[in-house]
Parts: structure tokens; C-alpha cells; sequence
């Protein structure tokens, strides 16, 4: 056989081995995500007889329209001023009857102040906003904290030390944890009376009574779940971590300490750019990864509060709008994409290697 | 201050943030093993206390009730293996056409090579719950059940995973293996079956076993495909809505025993296979 015959042969081996893959990833990824561009046009509902009729971009309104209207004070009528109320607040008008009802009813998200007037921000569907706002505050918090504490645990684990070997066992305990299963656990420590880990530990510590309900109080709700991610991917966080800090030529380190250089400036000057590429791919990952977080939301605060993943699992299974909850898809698709891509250029992660 | 005395210090300083730091990490799974021994009196005892301990006198009192009351419970006991076969199943088929792309990645020359890459390194990072209307669509129009659905929609993150990871693997073998076969008048295909595969044993068992803890783990496409068939639950949903005889609360106590029990034989495994799924992990993130 000649050579071009067999280069030919071997292309052509190629594609025959590539096919069922390919195949696969077409059927349950490429198809799909077509069949939700196409969905998020139509008010499709889910597990119904009822016919879908195409209407254009009225998903995408429901969900992204958003207002900002000011509120006028309330005048009170017998010294003609603003009327204070019985916290010492100036009182405005409530946000409900200020807000547009036709065509569609605005609710509102939130008010601020700016100087002293007062505003309020105003959307058709304000559960999911909130739930996109909820996912960034948790991707930010929960990434940054790994981070930290991964660096910390590599950075410590790869000295010389007996028991090396077994403190990277003890490593993957919380990342062998089935997610689920974790944040369960977690829902037991965070028990809302002293049978919980949390609020025994904090009464004894002299915080607070015992009687925290860290699950169903708004402002402790993203701390929770926040805590409950940190502990269970921070692990993996540190493992890429080490494996980045064991490139770095131990010979580095001894010219430095020849120089005179200490361990802080070490750090920052050998470790941390020396480990730039190993952290910042740890970072897209896992940012990526946390901004479609659905299992701890969905376990622990369910129907409470919302991510954009548990967004939308509600909206497909619960509300059966499948027209809805497509354009839901869609977003998140968007969000996520412009979030690996500025990270990418912010980072200047490597693609051609 | 003698030097000696100073190093001392400074190990001593060491060992103690690393105890702070194994303490982190194992304290929320003894939190869960103590629990799964109380009975529920104890666990509504306040405040909590860090082993089983009587109610009345305050002594050692472990009870084993939970884990039988999870051992007969038929809900769970099929999630066990349901879960089983799906991770099992999805895992089998990763490996099958994952290895296949793999070499043909990894070792053959053709055109498209670069872009057949980028395409299975993005897919790496494909978030799943985008395509969720469009996975039930497609389930619905081929009227596949419940577990055939997991086990198909699961290769969309161990596909592209065990592909990325081995195709690194299949790259890193020498070309001379693949020459010497085709001397020996072996077609590209019989080189990979005989001998290229069996080189590839250890990886394959690595991105296996890695492959089968993402397929055990996930949730969100196991709740919503098995919203309607309740028998094709897997574990984690199962653990999810675990109901106990009292229906005025959740049983903690068993769902903690639940939980130990799924947790320890992964923990176990991962143990065993400690070294070879660190260089999986990293190879799949680092590389990828």
C-alpha cells in the first residue's frame, strides 16, 4: 500500500471512530439546545393537549422587563409636609400604586434612596431577577471563599510533613459527598433550635439565643447555602491548586532564599504568578460550575428563594411552562457564556496549548 | 530563644492548622454519623450533644434503629439500584465511544482534528441545565422511560469528560507502539483494540470511576425525569424525599444514616484510588 493510501485510510478510520460520539453529543446536547432557542419563541406549556403558537419575544419580556419609578412623598394634609412615620422614616407612597398595571402588572424587587428621593425598581417577574441577582452574590461569595481557603489548605499540604499521604485522603472526604447528601447534612447542623450543631455551638460561644433559623431568615439564607458549597468544593479547589504548586522547581525557591528573599516575598513573588495558570483555569471551572448551582438551592431553600437553575426546574415542572422556562435556558446559556468569556480574556488563559 | 526551641514552635504551629484543617473538613460527616445513632429523643435533646448520649443520665447510648429503619426501606433500597445501574450504564457507554473518539484524537492524523477538540473541551463546560426543556422534548418524541433517560443524558457531562482525559492519554503513548504494529501488518483498529486499549487499562479506570461518582451524584436531570415514575428513583432523590414513620417531621436520624451509608462505600473507593483520581482530576481541569 502506498503512503497516501494509508494516510487516507487512517482519516478515514478517524471519522468512523468519531461518529458515535458525535452522534451522542448532537442528540443531547446541540438538538436540545436548538428545541429551546426554538421553545423560548412559543408559549408551549408542559404535559398538556394544548397547541403552541408562536409569540415572538413575550417570554423574554415576561421575564427581563424592569422598571424604576419614584416614589412621591405622602403629603400630610393638615401641616401640608411630608408626613413622618411612627419609625421617624419620612413616609411615600407604597410601590404598588405607583407601579404600571396594564399591560401587564409590574411587582416590585427593591426601593432605594437617592438623596431624598425615594425609588423603586418595578418587574413583570421578579422572583426570576431575584434569582439571577441570588446566583451572582452566591458564585461571587462562594468562589472567592474557595479560593482563598483552597490556596491556604495547598499551600500548607504541599510542605514536607509525616502523614502527607493521609492528609490527602482526608481531602476528598467532602468531595466523595454526594452533593445532595451534603447539603442534607448541613440542613441537620443548621437546625433552627439547639438540637442543630450551629445553634448549640453559637449559644455556648454566647451568640444569639439558640434559636437562629439560618434556612428561612432572608439575610442568612445565601450565608447558608454559601457555607454549605465552600465546604464541599473547597477540596477540590486546593487539589488543582497542589497540582499546580508541584510544577513550580523547588531550585527557584533556594535562589530566592540565597537572595535573602523571605517567605512572604517568596509568595508573591515565585508562588502566585508561577501559579497563575493552574488558578485561573480552577477559577473559570468553578465558576462556571457554581453559576448553574441547583442541588443545594433545591434542597435546602426549594421554593423559599431561587438560583436560575432551580428557576427553572420550577417553572418546567411545578408552573409546566415550558415556553417560559426554555427562555429561562436561554439566559442562563447567555449569562454563563459571557461570564466564561470575559474571564477568559480578564485571566488570559491559554487556548492554544 | 535557642533555634531548637524556635523550630519547635513552628511544627507545633504547623500541626495545628493542619488539625484545624482536617477538623474542617471531616467534622460535618461525624456530625452526621453521631446523629445517625441517636434515637429521636436524643436527637431532640438541646442542646445537641457530640456523642449519643442517654436523655436521662447523660451516658454513652448508641442506637442502630436508623440504619435499619433505612436497610427496610423499599424506597431507598431501589435507589440504591436504580442508581446503580444508571451510573453503571452511563459510565460503560462514556468509556465505549469516549475511547474511541479518543484514539482517533489522540493518535490518528486527519483533517478536522483541531476543531473536533475545541468542540469536546467546550462540551467540558456545556451547562446541563440549559438543555433541560430540550432533553425532556427529546425523551418524550423516543418515549424512553425513566432510566434509560438518565443513562443517555448523563454522557452529556461523561462524554466530553472521559474523551478530554483519555484522548491526553492516548496522546502521551509512543507512536513507535502503533509503527510496529503496522509493520507487523496490523490495521490502525486491530492496534488499538490489542494493544493500544490495554495500555490505556489504568486511565480508563480512573475517568470510569470518575465518570461513575458524576453519574451517582447527579440530581437535577434524576428529579425532573423521575417526576412522574417513581420507581426509577435514584439515590439522590430518594435521600431528598425520605419519609419517615413520623410524618409530622423529617427523620433526620435516618436520613443522617442514609447518608452515612452512600457515603462510605464512594469514600472508600475514593480512597483506594486515591493517587490515580487526583491525576484524573487534575488532568481533566488543569488540561482542560
Amino acid at each position: 500500500m502506498s503512503s497516501g493510501n494509508l494516510a487516507r485510510e487512517e482519516q478515514k478510520l478517524a471519522y468512523k471512530l468519531l461518529i458515535p460520539a458525535f452522534l451522542i453529543l448532537i442528540t443531547i446536547a446541540v438538538y436540545p439546545l436548538g428545541q429551546v432557542f426554538y421553545t423560548s419563541f412559543t408559549d408551549k406549556t408542559f404535559a398538556t393537549g394544548r397547541e403552541a403558537s408562536f409569540i415572538g419575544l413575550e417570554n423574554y419580556k415576561t421575564l427581563l422587563s424592569v422598571t424604576i419609578k419614584e416614589l412621591p412623598p405622602v403629603v400630610d394634609e393638615n401641616t401640608g409636609e411630608q408626613k413622618i412615620g411612627e419609625d421617624g422614616q419620612p413616609v411615600f407612597e407604597r410601590p404598588i400604586r405607583v407601579l404600571p398595571r396594564r399591560p401587564e402588572l409590574y411587582r416590585p424587587v427593591f426601593e432605594f434612596s437617592f438623596f431624598s428621593n425615594r425609588f423603586v425598581v418595578g418587574a413583570i417577574n421578579p422572583d426570576f431577577l431575584t434569582a439571577v441577582w441570588n446566583t451572582i452574590i452566591f458564585t461571587v461569595f462562594s468562589v472567592f471563599f474557595e479560593t482563598l481557603i483552597g490556596l491556604g489548605i495547598a499551600l500548607v499540604v504541599n510542605s514536607e510533613f509525616k502523614g502527607r499521604g493521609a492528609m490527602r485522603a482526608v481531602m476528598l472526604v467532602p468531595w466523595a459527598v454526594i452533593t445532595v447528601v451534603s447539603a442534607r447534612m448541613w440542613e441537620w447542623m443548621f437546625e433552627p433550635t439547639r438540637t442543630g450543631f450551629f445553634n448549640m455551638i453559637f449559644e455556648r460561644m454566647g451568640v444569639g439565643d439558640g434559636n437562629f433559623s439560618f434556612l428561612t431568615t432572608t439575610e442568612l439564607q445565601l450565608p447558608s447555602l454559601i457555607a454549605v458549597d465552600v465546604w464541599k468544593t473547597t477540596p477540590f479547589m486546593a487539589l488543582l491548586i497542589l497540582a499546580g504548586l508541584q510544577l513550580i522547581p523547588n531550585e527557584l525557591y533556594e535562589a530566592a532564599r540565597v537572595d535573602g528573599a523571605n517567605k512572604v516575598k517568596q509568595f508573591f513573588s515565585i508562588t502566585l504568578p508561577l501559579l497563575k495558570p493552574s488558578l485561573a483555569v480552577a477559577l473559570v471551572f468553578r465558576t462556571l460550575d457554581a453559576l448553574r448551582v441547583f442541588d443545594i438551592f433545591q434542597v435546602l431553600l426549594s421554593q423559599k428563594r431561587y438560583s436560575m437553575a432551580s428557576y427553572n426546574y420550577f417553572q418546567l415542572i411545578q408552573a409546566r411552562k415550558m415556553g417560559l422556562a426554555s427562555a429561562v435556558g436561554v439566559i442562563i446559556f447567555i449569562v454563563i457564556f459571557i461570564f466564561a468569556v470575559t474571564y477568559i480574556k480578564m485571566l488570559g488563559v491559554d487556548t492554544d496549548e | 530563644m535557642s533555634r531548637e526551641s524556635a523550630d519547635l514552635i513552628k511544627k507545633t504551629l504547623f500541626y495545628l492548622v493542619l488539625l484545624v484543617i482536617v477538623f474542617y473538613l471531616l467534622f460535618p460527616f461525624y456530625w452526621a454519623v453521631n446523629s445517625s445513632l441517636k434515637t429521636e429523643p436524643q436527637l431532640s435533646m438541646t442542646p445537641a450533644t457530640f456523642v449519643p448520649r442517654d436523655p436521662e443520665t447523660g451516658n454513652l447510648d448508641f442506637h442502630f434503629g436508623n440504619y435499619k429503619q433505612v436497610f427496610s426501606d423499599a424506597q431507598f433500597m431501589r435507589g440504591l439500584v436504580n442508581s446503580t445501574i444508571v451510573a453503571t450504564c452511563t459510565t460503560f457507554l462514556a468509556l465505549l465511544a469516549g475511547s474511541f473518539a479518543a484514539f482517533a484524537l489522540g493518535k490518528l492524523r486527519f483533517k478536522g482534528k483541531q476543531p473536533s477538540l475545541y468542540i469536546i473541551l467546550a462540551m467540558t463546560m456545556f451547562p446541563q441545565v440549559t438543555v433541560l426543556t430540550g432533553l425532556y422534548a427529546v425523551i418524550n418524541t423516543l418515549n424512553m422511560g425513566a432510566r434509560l433517560s438518565m443513562i443517555i443524558t448523563y454522557l452529556l457531562f461523561t462524554l466530553p469528560f472521559t474523551t478530554w482525559v483519555l484522548t491526553s492519554f492516548f496522546s502521551e503513548l509512543p507512536i513507535e507502539i502503533m509503527q510496529s504494529a503496522q509493520v507487523d501488518g496490523a490495521t490502525p483498529f486491530q492496534t488499538f483494540r490489542m494493544i493500544l486499549l490495554p495500555l490505556t487499562a489504568p486511565a480508563l479506570v480512573t475517568t470510569g470511576l470518575l465518570s461513575f461518582i458524576q453519574a451517582w451524584n447527579e440530581y437535577l436531570f434524576a428529579l425532573t425525569f423521575t417526576a412522574i415514575d417513581v420507581k426509577a428513583r435514584t439515590v439522590p432523590v430518594a435521600i431528598q424525599l425520605f419519609s419517615g414513620e413520623f410524618a409530622r417531621q423529617e427523620p433526620f436520624g435516618a436520613i443522617m444514616a442514609a447518608a452515612v451509608i452512600v457515603t462510605i462505600p464512594i469514600v472508600v473507593l475514593v480512597l483506594v484510588f486515591q493517587k490515580k483520581i487526583v491525576a484524573g482530576l487534575t488532568a481533566g481541569a488543569v488540561k482542560g
